[in-house]
């Protein structure tokens, strides 16, 4: 009976770390191709010309990019490392292994989502102030981010 | 008897070695004084759309003018590291001729007179102009020289013996000069003569064949990725029809995709080259990439099912 329990209740915790797991990866994703809708979608669509300047839509974007910025430094701990990643590109094991220059692209992606906030008041300032954006993006994607082959 | 035909085998694989020699003779161009002072800004046009640090700048550290090589270019034949191309004169090509450097660029020639491997792209830039090879070599000569000695490629048999290269180039190497289409206007032209010479985009986005020569039917149509890692995408219309004009120049400055993505892999430091470029070239690209027709590149593997 004992021992059933114990069989069980391991059971359990393994298919909740699984879930969690899941979880962790889904929400990687869902981040990312939200951050990719908003500045691609968004931002640099008003930058190309593609859409009209909306001060609205860059708020809300910039506010969706800011929470990013806050969820980066807990979205990949260590249970993630080796996880499956569906798609075309899966977190770097160098997130791991260089946590110092992963804190410090994070910590500079926020710094400049934070500067376009403050900065972005119209179709000029926004043409200047986006591209950065992605920059920081591609800037940490060379290094911690992989392809998946 | 048996003495004839021995001697008789002797001499057809002697003949055989010596067709063999005369077939694989790298052949290259006797160069005249230039005419004209080297134009530096337009070497150093040549150098971006080149991409040469994108293989030669010495890996991990900042500065894409050190061209101190060292980065490994792995392939189905071994793995390549890039030399050292910087100005030095004992390691890099700081002692080299202008005749020698354009041999190499458009003839995939050696000062010594061996054959370079085609990880080099020699392929492509050898359309290029010989004028712009000439101010793209002046341009390198005012980089930092960088001292450090080439690795040697590591490459099984038969493949590390540099005279195969020149059947190689019997199979797939041509060496006709760039002509423009005068039916084109000049931007589209100039965009042609960028992608298909110096920029060397086939080079990464064909398909090859097992011999590793481009299959010309697909150029440009995408492919597994010569590195070993994932797939290369197809730059014809087949794949990018959903791209504007103003979405390639945009990606070629920002390395931002029009779905709000960033360049990966290779392509981030092929960006780091193409951001540097004057937003005409750009743009000229982006005119001759977008008029190109769609062709089917090989299938993209499937995802694997969870």
């Amino acid at each position: 009976m004992k021992r059933t329990v114990v069989v069980a209740a391991a059971l359990l915790l393994g298919a909740g770390a699984v879930m969690a797991q899941d979880n962790l990866v889904k929400q990687s994703q869902d981040t990312m191709k939200a951050n990719a809708k908003n500045l691609g979608g968004v931002l640099i669509a008003m930058v190309k010309g593609e859409k009209p300047y909306d001060q609205a839509a860059v708020n809300a974007a910039l506010a969706q990019l800011e929470d990013t910025a806050k969820k980066l430094p807990t979205m990949y701990p260590a249970s993630l490392k080796g996880a499956k990643f569906e798609g075309d590109y899966g977190p770097s094991p160098k997130i791991w292994e260089d946590q110092a220059g992963f804190k410090a692209k994070i910590d500079s992606f926020a710094k400049v989502v934070t500067e376009a906030k403050a900065k972005i008041k119209d179709l000029d300032s926004l043409k200047a102030t986006a591209p950065g954006i992605g920059k920081e993006c591609g800037g940490c994607h060379e290094t911690f981010r992989l392809k998946n082959s | 008897m048996l003495k004839r035909l021995l001697l008789a085998l002797c001499v057809l694989g002697v003949a055989g070695l010596a067709v063999f020699w005369w077939l694989t003779q790298p052949s290259t161009i006797a160069l005249a004084a230039a005419a004209r002072a080297p134009d530096l800004a337009n070497g150093q046009e040549m150098f971006n759309i080149g991409g040469c640090s994108s293989c030669h700048a010495v890996p991990n550290q900042p500065d894409r003018l050190k061209l101190g090589g060292g980065l490994p270019l792995e392939s189905p034949f071994g793995t390549f590291y890039a030399p050292n191309i910087s100005p030095d004169p004992n390691d890099g090509i700081g002692r080299w001729s202008e005749g020698e450097f354009v041999n190499a660029v458009l003839r995939g020639v050696s000062p010594g007179g061996s054959h370079y491997y085609p990880a080099f792209p020699y392929p492509s830039y050898a359309a290029a102009k010989v004028d712009d090879v000439r101010d793209l070599f002046a341009y390198m000569k005012t980089l930092p020289p960088v001292a450090g000695a080439s690795r040697p490629h590591e490459l099984p048999f038969p493949f590390n013996i540099r005279r195969t290269v020149g059947v190689w180039k019997l199979l797939f190497f041509d060496d006709k000069p760039f002509s423009a289409d005068a039916s084109r206007s000049a931007e589209w032209n100039r965009g042609a003569y960028l992608v298909n010479t110096f920029g060397h985009c086939a080079e990464c986005h064909s398909p090859r064949n097992p011999l590793g020569g481009i299959k010309t039917a697909q150029r440009l149509a995408g492919g597994p990725d010569p590195e070993g890692h994932g797939f290369v995408p197809n730059i014809t219309q087949k794949g990018l029809s959903d791209w504007s004009e103003s979405d390639i120049s945009y990606f070629l400055e920002t390395g931002q995709l029009p779905d709000g993505d960033s360049a990966g892999g290779s392509m981030a430091r092929v960006i780091r080259n193409t951001s540097q470029l004057t937003p005409e070239d750009r743009k000229a690209m982006a005119v001759y990439l977008k008029s190109l027709p769609p062709v089917e590149g090989p299938p993209r593997p499937k995802k694997p099912a969870s």
